[in-house]
């Protein structure tokens, strides 16, 4: 057999087989069947009628909805100003938001403990608060990078034909700047938005005992109950797929827009 | 199933048969290897021979052969369960009848100890899970495993389902000196493994204990009085709320929650007095019915807006660091915890429940999809087993993990020495008696066994490590509950932790409601934007 560049894909194509196919098929095939193996749409009908398991859904798409809301509101200024600005320090700076994620999660967690301990008094009184406090500290570098890329791409020169031509700063941020800066704000919001709807370890450590998406399909596998924790994985994997489908339009969209303004 | 040959020689009650039984396979195997590996020629199989047969006899032939082909033992414990080793050289531990200190870990001491007694090699694949649940889940995925140390229910689960293998009558022979388990388990935990049965066996058949303990409350006992610690309605006392933490797992909270929803009927004089009391605890707080579920799901969901967290091991810390004011803990871990608090000169205590108290042994047990009748393996579990039990490794792993375990020693008297050189009073200090005879004296008598230890010891590491008679009254075994009532137990567990859709207010949907209609405005004039451009 002749070497071609196509081969040096094989060792990914063995792990895609492996580790993300072969998976899935063991996922489809334990949500759509019961205890004796036999098919069964029970699961997939006793999520969508069962308020514990509709409830779950709906508070984890909250807190992953205000911890997006927030991290944006944080990032959004930060990484203009950065961007913007004619530091020379500039890099240092983006470190230095980038620097907490060299450091071990849990640790990082445990240190907003007691940080949170200190300013609140008795963390367990604010549980959603907590959750989307330490789910913004977790991921907030993950939203600030993209916008701070993109912003920092941006060719001044359509800026300062904007200001010729009339506008004012608002307008010209309204009307250049930010419909310019989509593609990173839906990388970032995709970026936050998806694995806060499942990181309850940030829950666990902060004390609130509310179950979200990750940790329900984990109660379901200690229980023993495989079938119905694959469904509910199946699901969210659905909502993932969805989201994605729609925010890379979007992104396409937005490149264009980009372009032809 | 014990491999027949090596059943009849143990029945034959000598213990050494045991090895010579064992030997006789293993040259009959070499012998047979011999022949087969013809073809490899002279060297190997002519040394086989050299050390074979001119000796003559099947144990030394074992020892020979043995050298090349070390018993594989797959050990599976809970994490830090065990020795691990490396102590520093003041950690020692000084008692009469010699000190103890630990240099290797247990596992790799055990290796040395199997190899030099019984003439074989043996290596440990040692291994850890996290809950009993999680272990459950290994073994249906098919991870295999010779020896692992569950507790009580996931025991008698594993029972029920055939998995294990009983233990064979040589271990329980204590004629052999090396049987330090059945020489020196106490007298008190034999009974309750031999009383207890699952489908008309005996615990005992295929278990032996490792560590038990009671559950309780740590507490602070400058802000929470005892008598509020000693009942499970310290989660619903509201002077203490969001102060107070509870167990992450369903098996506790069921059982604290029955035992609060009770608490009237298991307290009273009439309840307690009956004659079959302890019977009738057992019945009461392993209660399934329907009707018991639900209430234990409201009452659950009530407390959990006045405890802390269901937590699974940050209460330790918690208590330490002064965050909560009480904490429901396992005796072991109170220990753990108070010891780590007095190292701060920070007195915390423990208390045990009026209504009732779980208490759960955590046993080794032999699985047959590894053991797979090799007796060779079993053999070498058993004696894992003994290793463990011998009283200067029993007080190893009490030390290094906080525990209590189930030997008493028997005419050993480490363990007690150990038990008093923790707990008893100075010469010059104010003592009281601590009569421990329940757990150590042969026939449960009272007056031989006495810890002379300073008052507040009765109310801290003492009264947790061993319990006073009064709290192994009031104990009760949390059984192992049919498929039926564990589904629904797990189904009111993940109820009372999800956010039930009808708890929404109303502004919540407003949110909710604006939120959509601004993702599908925003889609809209995306899509009509994207069409003019085309």
């Amino acid at each position: 057999m002749q070497f071609s560049r196509k081969n040096l894909g094989i060792p990914y194509v063995v792990f895609l087989l492996f580790f993300v196919v072969a998976p899935l098929v063991v996922l489809f095939f334990y949500a759509f069947t019961n205890g004796q193996g036999q098919f069964t749409l029970d699961n997939l009908v006793g999520f969508f009628t069962d308020a514990n398991t509709l409830g779950t859904l709906f508070y984890s798409l909250a807190v992953a909805f205000v911890t997006t809301a927030v991290c944006l509101l944080l990032a959004y200024p930060i990484a203009y100003i950065l961007a913007m600005s004619e530091l020379k320090t500039k890099s240092v700076i983006v470190m230095v938001f980038v620097l907490p994620m060299w450091i071990n999660f849990s640790l990082r967690i445990t240190a907003l403990k007691e940080v949170l301990t200190l300013l609140e008094g008795n963390l367990a009184r604010y549980p959603f608060l907590n959750a989307v406090i330490g789910i913004t500290y977790d991921f907030l570098p993950f939203m600030i990078l993209p916008i701070y890329t993109t912003l920092s791409k941006l060719d001044g020169s359509l800026r300062e034909a904007a200001m010729d031509l009339g506008a004012d700063k608002v307008q010209t941020f309204l009307q250049v700047t930010l419909p310019l800066s989509v593609p990173g704000i839906v990388s970032g919001v995709s970026m936050v938005f998806l694995p806060a709807m499942t990181n309850y370890v940030v829950l666990d450590m902060l004390y609130n005992s509310t179950y979200i998406m990750g940790s329900l399909i984990g109660s379901y596998f200690s229980a023993y109950n495989w079938h119905g924790g694959s469904m509910i994985a199946l699901i969210l994997l659905a909502i993932i797929c969805l989201f994605t489908l729609l925010t890379s339009n979007g992104e396409e969209n937005g490149e264009r827009g980009g372009a032809l303004l | 199933m014990l491999n027949k040959s090596i059943f009849d020689a143990l029945k034959g009650g000598i213990p050494r048969d045991a090895r010579s039984a064992g030997g006789r396979r293993a040259a009959a195997l070499a012998m047979a290897a011999v022949v087969a590996a013809g073809t490899i020629g002279g060297a190997w199989a002519g040394s086989a021979l050299a050390s074979c047969s001119p000796i003559g006899s099947p144990l030394k032939a074992l020892a020979a052969e043995a050298g090349k082909s070390p018993v594989v033992l797959r050990v599976c414990n809970w994490e830090e369960y065990i020795d691990l080793g490396d102590w520093d050289e003041e950690e020692t531990i000084e008692l009469d009848s010699g000190d103890i200190i630990g240099e290797n870990s247990m596992v790799k001491d055990f290796e040395a100890w199997y190899e030099e007694t019984y003439g074989r090699p043996v290596k440990v694949e040692y291994s850890t899970f996290g809950t009993n649940e999680d272990l459950y889940n290994m073994l249906t995925l098919g991870d295999e495993y010779d020896l692992v140390c569950p507790s009580e229910y996931m025991i008698m689960k594993l029972m029920r389902e055939g998995q294990t293998v009983p233990l064979s009558e040589h271990f329980f022979d204590p004629s052999d000196e090396n049987n330090y388990y059945i020489n020196g388990v106490s007298p008190y935990i034999k009974r309750v493994f031999d009383e207890h049965e699952i489908g008309g066996e005996p615990w005992s058949r295929y278990a032996a204990g490792y560590m038990w303990g009671v559950t309780g409350i740590v507490y602070n006992p400058e802000i929470v009085s005892r008598e509020e610690a000693s009942t499970w309605k310290i989660f619903e006392n509201t002077k203490f709320n969001r102060q107070v933490t509870i167990k992450d797992n369903v098996r506790d909270s069921y059982f604290a929650a029955v035992g609060a929803l009770k608490a009237d009927l298991l307290t009273s004089e009439a309840f307690t007095s009956a004659p079959d009391y302890a019977q009738k605890l057992e019945d009461e707080m392993n209660d399934t019915s329907p009707e018991m579920i639900a209430k234990v799901q409201d009452y659950l969901q009530q407390i959990k807006d006045n405890v802390y967290s269901f937590e699974t091991d940050s209460g330790k810390a918690d208590m330490i660091t002064g965050k909560v004011v009480a904490n429901y803990q396992w005796s072991g871990d109170g220990v753990y915890t108070l010891d780590q608090a007095a190292e701060d000169d920070f007195d915390l205590a423990f208390a045990v429940p009026e209504e009732s108290t779980n208490i759960y042994f955590d046993g080794w047990v032999m699985l047959k999809n590894g053991i797979r009748d090799n007796a060779d393996k079993q053999h070498a579990a058993e004696a894992f087993i003994n290793f463990c039990s011998r009283p200067d490794n029993v007080v190893r792993n009490m030390y290094y993990i906080g525990y209590t375990s189930v030997i008493s020693g028997g005419d050993d008297p480490t363990i007690f020495e150990y038990a008093e050189y923790n707990y008893s009073a100075e010469e010059d200090e104010e003592s009281e008696e601590y009569d421990l005879g329940y757990f150590f004296d042969e026939d449960g008598k009272e007056g031989e066994y006495v810890i002379e230890a300073p008052p507040e010891m009765l109310e801290r590491q003492l009264y947790a490590a061993y319990p006073p008679d009064d709290v192994m009254r009031r104990s009760s075994i949390m059984t192992c509950f049919d498929e039926a009532q564990t589904a629904s137990i797990n189904q009111m567990w993940i109820n009372v932790r999800c956010y039930n859709i009808k708890r929404v207010p109303w502004w919540g949907w407003v949110i909710t409601a604006a939120v959509a209609a601004g993702i599908v405005y925003l889609a809209w004039i995306r899509i009509k934007a994207a069409r003019r451009k085309r």
